[in-house]
Parts: C-alpha cells; sequence; structure tokens
C-alpha cells in the first residue's frame, strides 16, 4: 500500500491547529497571572526547541514512524511497550481534549443537551477525517484553520475600544517562580503533545521543509497566545481573569453590541478537530503498527468510541478536569514529550555516528540531517 | 432496564454491525477482530456502569496515585 503524502503547507496548518486546539478556549500558561506572556514566551521558545527535537528525530529516522524508530532503537519487545504506552497517551489525549470541548459547548452553548450526545456527534466527524487518511486531514486542515488567527484577530481588534493597556503590570510581581511553573505547564500543552506528531512526519513529500515547519508553527501558536493574553487581560483584568473558567469565551462577551461568542465556538471546533483527529490518527496507526495490521482504518471508530467513553468517565466535573491537569498533567506527560523523546534521539544520534555497513537507512538518514 | 443504557447498547451494536459488514467483506484477520472487540468492549461495559451510576475508578486517578505513591505529585 503507498504512503500518502502531505505538503509542507498541509503539515504547517496541521500542526498550528493542533496547537490553537484547546488554547483557543482555555488561556495558557494563566498560572503566572500577569505575568503569563512572560510565561509564554519563555515556554514557547522551550516549546519549539522540544519540537525541533521531534523534527530531529523524524529526520535522523526518515520514512519511519514513532512506533518503528521506538523497535528499531530500543528493539522489539522494549520498543513495542513503549509504544503501547504512547498508544494510552494519545487515547488519552483525544479524551482530555474532547472533554474540554464538551465542558465548553455544555457550559456555554448548549447547556441543556448531555455533553455525550455533544461529545459523540464531533466524534463522528472526527472519526470520518481520520478515515479519509492524513491527505484528507492535511486539507481539511489547510482550508479550516487559518479561520482561527483571523477569528481571534477580528474579536482582538474589535475589543480595542474597551481595552485597559496597563492591565498587565506590574511585571514580576510575584517573581520568577510562578512564570516558569507556567512556562513549564505551556510546553507540556500544547507545544510536547506535539510529539504524536512523529507517526505522521514521514507522510511529509519534502522532509527539508520539516524543521522550518515545525519552528514556524510554534513561533505562531506563541505569538497568538500572546496577542490572547494581551486581549484578554486587558479586557477582563487580572482578577476576573484567573475567576473565570473560560477566559476568550468570557472577553467575548464584552463585545460591543454583538454576539460573537459562536467565533470561539467554532475556533474550538476546527482546533479540536485538528488536535484529536491527530490523536486518534496516531493512536490507531500505532496500534495498526504494533499489532502488525495493514489498514489502520478498522480500528478507527473503536478507538474513537473509546475515546468518547473515556472522555466522560475520567473527570466527574469539569473543575475535576482542570485540577488534574494542573497537578498532574506536566508531570504524567513529561514522559513521553521529553524523556523518551530525549532517549530517541541520543540513540539515533549515537547510531549515524556508526552507521551499520551497507544499512540503506542509515545512510538516508545522514542525507536527511544534512 | 432503563432508556440510557438501552440507547448505550443500540449505538454500540449499529457500530459493530457497520464495522463486521467490512471486516467480513475484507477477510480481516483474526487479530483486527481481537483488538476491535477488546476497546468496543471496554468501551460498552464502562459505558453501561457510568449509566448506572456506578463510576469506575478513573485512569486518571490511577495515574495521579501512581505519582503521588513515587513522592512526584503532592
Amino acid at each position: 500500500m503507498g504512503k500518502t503524502r502531505i505538503s509542507g503547507l498541509q503539515l504547517f496548518m496541521l500542526l498550528s491547529g493542533f496547537l490553537f486546539g484547546s488554547t483557543v478556549i482555555l488561556a495558557p500558561a494563566l498560572g503566572a497571572k500577569n505575568d503569563a506572556w512572560l510565561a509564554i514566551i519563555i515556554g514557547g521558545t522551550g516549546g519549539a526547541l522540544l519540537m525541533l527535537i521531534y523534527a530531529a528525530i523524524s529526520l535522523l529516522n526518515p520514512s519511519k514512524t514513532l512506533v518503528e524508530i521506538l523497535k528499531e532503537k530500543m528493539g522489539k519487545v522494549l520498543g513495542s511497550i513503549i509504544a503501547v504506552l504512547y498508544i494510552w497517551y494519545f487515547i488519552h489525549l483525544a479524551s482530555l481534549v474532547f472533554r474540554d470541548f464538551g465542558e465548553f459547548i455544555c457550559t456555554v452553548t448548549f447547556p441543556e443537551t448531555p455533553m455525550t450526545v455533544l461529545i459523540s456527534i464531533f466524534a463522528l466527524g472526527v472519526v470520518y477525517g481520520v478515515n479519509g487518511g492524513v491527505e484528507v486531514m492535511g486539507r481539511m486542515g489547510e482550508l479550516l484553520v487559518p479561520i482561527i488567527p483571523t477569528f481571534i484577530l477580528i474579536v482582538s481588534v474589535s475589543l480595542i475600544t474597551v481595552n485597559d493597556f496597563t492591565a498587565f503590570l506590574p511585571v514580576l510581581e510575584n517573581g520568577m517562580g510562578p512564570v516558569l511553573k507556567a512556562a513549564l505547564s505551556y510546553i507540556t500543552f500544547p507545544f510536547g503533545e506535539t510529539v504524536a506528531f512523529l507517526m505522521l512526519f514521514p507522510n511529509l513529500n519534502r522532509k527539508e521543509k520539516l524543521k522550518k515547519i515545525v519552528f514556524v508553527s510554534a513561533a505562531l501558536s506563541a505569538l497568538i497566545s500572546i496577542v490572547i493574553f494581551f486581549r484578554d487581560i486587558s479586557v477582563l483584568g487580572s482578577d476576573l481573569m484567573s475567576r473565570v473558567t473560560f477566559v476568550p469565551h468570557s472577553t467575548t462577551l464584552l463585545f460591543p453590541e454583538a454576539n460573537v461568542d459562536p467565533l470561539v465556538d467554532i475556533n474550538l471546533m476546527i482546533g479540536g478537530e485538528a488536535k484529536i483527529g491527530v490523536c486518534i490518527y496516531a493512536a490507531t496507526k500505532a496500534i495498526s503498527q504494533v499489532a502488525g495490521i495493514e489498514n489502520y482504518t478498522n480500528l478507527t471508530r473503536a478507538v474513537g468510541a473509546f475515546c468518547v467513553v473515556l472522555s466522560v468517565w475520567d473527570f466527574e466535573n469539569v473543575l475535576d478536569l482542570f485540577s488534574w491537569t494542573e497537578r498532574i498533567y506536566s508531570y504524567y506527560a513529561i514522559t513521553f514529550q521529553v524523556i523518551i523523546p530525549l532517549i530517541l534521539l541520543v540513540l539515533s544520534l549515537i547510531k549515524r555516528s556508526k552507521p551499520a555497513e551497507g544499512s540503506d537507512a542509515d545512510n538516508e538518514g545522514v542525507i536527511a540531517s544534512k | 432496564m432503563n432508556s440510557i443504557l438501552l440507547a448505550i447498547i443500540a449505538v454500540f451494536i449499529i457500530l459493530i454491525l457497520y464495522d463486521m459488514r467490512i471486516f467480513i467483506r475484507n477477510k480481516e484477520p483474526a487479530k483486527v477482530y481481537v483488538l476491535y472487540f477488546f476497546l468496543m468492549g471496554a468501551g460498552l461495559i464502562v459505558s453501561l456502569l457510568l449509566a448506572a451510576g456506578i463510576r469506575p475508578v478513573a485512569p486518571s486517578r490511577l495515574i495521579e496515585a501512581v505519582f503521588k505513591m513515587i513522592g512526584i505529585a503532592k
């Protein structure tokens, strides 16, 4: 079966959509309060570096997915065990985004509709997209993801009359501690989550552009997060911003003489679709590679259904969800996002410095990394 | 049996019948069936328990317990 290819632009849009994902409804790095912009800059820099590590791993192992790299570098048994852990992580990540989506829509737009129904309907669309393959997901991203920054810009510019531009002052009122903590959480959510793209990078048609694509999408995501932060804090103020659950939604409520709340809903649907789609694709592709199944689409509906159930099962309410993600998620994610990829990078570099005789894959790796 | 339980069972049956049709037509190997029914079975059992008002220990709680046990999280 021939490998489907996506263009650099499609990968860029998918990456950007993935990075916007839940962050369009949950303002990132809010733990740093007034200094969240500093945390976004520090976390964005760290996140870009982390994403460049993923790109380097992919370039050192051309045409290989994360599962294939794990099996090759860590041996078949250990590699497969770690791959199963990654499958769990991707499924869990998809369920967390499903829950974010469900909580937001249930709280804001459809308060009378059961959350399970909303998540299930959303899942149908996502699974349909994933079944279409990477190419379809890429085209969908190409078409829809540009809408997200456009709507953010429309809301931000339109609210310029109700802004207090000194609201983010004083700088570093509580020292660097909260800033660094928020920066770490901003690295793990959303940048580190792009580890799922290690299952997609082999589909890029021009590998030499990978690092550039990854860096630009990380920079764009951080820039938009800064815009959103300054918009929200100058409209809501620091105190109110730290109290509300869905910050961008609360900001749009102050839009003069119009209801622009659906713009946030649309952004969430596009970003959420991209993020959950990539996670479900990565999980099903990984399952099929571990189990040796030729066609990954056989399992997309089963994985999608399980993600929906997991999203409802995992947390009793929205406060439980936020509390867990704030206290535990960074520690939980760091193993998958930093530790294992760093080990893979080191192993890939060692292998590159000692190329096995006659190994085509290694030769390709050297060429690609140059 | 309440209507929510019936609705859940109906949704899962529709999904399974739809996929079985494709699997049989494509003559998929046994491992596809095993993985498929593992995922669907787990989803069905958990959703039936949730609908019946019984919440099994959530994976996030287990993850939290592991991190607390090794002293990383408080």
